[in-house]
């Protein structure tokens, strides 16, 4: 039921949003059975019925006057056609790292929505995927993708930068066939201008 | 005396696990310990054959599980050493035939009467391998130097990790000492940077594997063979002692001549 309609809380009530292209016979259907169920729900508030995208009949907009009657003690109903504001994407936070204090070996992985601190070497075969950065204390040579959820700014570092594969956000890179100097020297990846690139740190 | 449970694993197929099983359990039996040997590739048992035991087989590892026959019915003594047993596996059932916690309950009830047992793994990461480490005190990876090998020694030490078998030592064999020295070859120091663990013995490559697996009789056996003296240096450090790695020899003429000499 809940998908035909959502509430948003406004300064002076609530306003009843319907989903775009939900039919008459399923708001009726709908709204019959949370004033059945919830009938105190607006109790000493106001109701927006926010009809924007309905298309509604003289006789459904009379119909659904009559359901929204069963409400008990509504402050007054409105009937209004306002946009749905889209609740804002939370800032995300990467302020949270785990700290894997190990080496991850083939066939294990990591997935974590923020940053990921490896103390340890990361093996070919191993994964690891991060929200934000993912900095190892050790060899890279496994798959790594910061940045997942599509942030850009996120970036890699490692002591031994050699990965199979390194993604950061939607790009992808690997490492040069001839990169096997088993000299340790760390190095830091990201994105500038929309390619991915190493440098050393 | 209770006595240790030792795994013998790798991931892959083909590298020389029963051929390392079955050395290091006749070696470990040539020291003068209780060895019982367990084939727990039930479906692919090979064990027997590289012992020369198969003809003597009655009951196997399943008939013993399902109460068939009592333990030491199965236990087939070695026809060399003494103190040397291998307990079949079944080759008409599969894996499944036998849980991880039936294995633990077996291997334990072994571990009474047995200095060491070793346990043979299949190959793979499914039941056979679950099976096999149930109830191991110690593993030991074999491992090959190609990089799939060492991928999947990887692989393993991470679920043996998961299981709570920690520190497992690796077996490098078939290694070329020309091979590596030419730089085609994996080196031993490649190989222990990415698997991190401790190395218990190196096994060169050898011709004379493929002659005793055919005759059942391990090459530990064999006084002047290389990798029989890798397989009874293994053992021995199985049992405690600091023994220095074998320096590797280089296979060329000379070598290969004074081993024909030697073999003949």
């Amino acid at each position: 039921m809940a998908s035909v309609f959502s509430f948003q809380a406004v300064s002076d009530g609530i306003v009843m949003n319907f989903r775009d292209g939900s039919t008459f016979g399923s708001i009726k259907q709908a709204v019959s059975l949370h004033t059945a169920e919830a009938s105190d729900f607006f109790t000493g508030v106001n109701l927006y019925l926010n009809l924007s995208g309905l298309e509604l009949a003289y006789e459904q907009l009379e119909e659904l006057m009559e359901l929204v009657k069963g409400y008990n003690q509504v402050n007054k109903i409105y009937f209004t056609a306002r946009k749905i504001k889209k609740e804002e994407k939370s800032e995300e936070n990467y302020s949270d790292a785990v700290i894997i204090n190990r080496t991850l070996r083939s066939g294990q992985r990591v997935k974590h929505q923020a940053n990921v601190v490896i103390v340890g070497d990361v093996n070919p075969g191993a994964e690891v995927i991060a929200g934000g950065d993912i900095i190892v204390f050790g060899r890279l040579r496994g798959v790594v993708h910061a940045g997942a959820g599509g942030s850009k700014d996120s970036q890699v570092a490692a002591l031994k930068l050699n990965p199979t594969q390194l993604r950061i956000s939607s790009l992808i890179a690997r490492s040069p066939d001839d990169s096997d100097s088993s000299k340790l020297q760390a190095e830091r990846a990201y994105i500038e201008n929309d390619q991915i690139m190493v440098e050393k740190i | 005396m209770a006595g240790k449970t030792i795994v013998i694993t790798s991931g892959k197929g083909g590298v020389g696990k029963t051929t390392s099983s079955a050395n290091i359990g006749t070696a470990l039996a040539m020291q003068g310990n209780k060895v019982c040997l367990i084939d727990a590739d039930i479906g692919l048992r090979n064990l027997d054959v590289v012992m020369g035991l198969e003809n003597r087989i009655v009951y196997d590892i399943v008939d013993v599980v399902e109460n068939n026959c009592r333990l030491e019915q199965a236990m087939i003594r070695d026809k060399r050493y003494d103190g040397l047993y291998l307990l079949p596996a079944a080759q008409t059932r599969d894996k499944t035939s036998v849980t991880p916690f039936q294995m633990k309950e077996l291997v334990d009830e072994l571990k009474e009467e047995m200095d060491y047992v070793v346990v043979d793994s299949p190959a793979g990461i499914e039941q056979g391998f679950k099976n096999a480490i149930a109830g191991a005190d110690r593993a030991i990876i074999v491992t090959t130097p190609e990089i799939s090998a060492v991928r999947d020694a990887d692989r393993i030490i991470g679920l043996l990790e998961a299981e709570g078998l920690r520190d497992p030592e690796v077996i490098i064999n078939r290694i070329r000492a020309d091979m590596v020295e030419r730089g085609d070859m994996m080196g031993i120091d490649d190989m222990i940077e990415i698997l991190a663990i401790d190395l218990i013995g190196i096994v060169p490559e050898d011709e004379g594997i493929v002659v005793s697996t055919n005759k059942g009789e391990p090459i530990a056996l064999n006084d002047k063979a290389k990798a029989g003296q890798a397989y009874r240096n293994i053992a021995r450090r199985i049992m405690g002692e600091d023994l220095p790695m074998m320096p590797l020899e280089k296979d060329n003429f000379i070598t290969r001549f004074k081993k024909l000499v030697g073999l003949s």
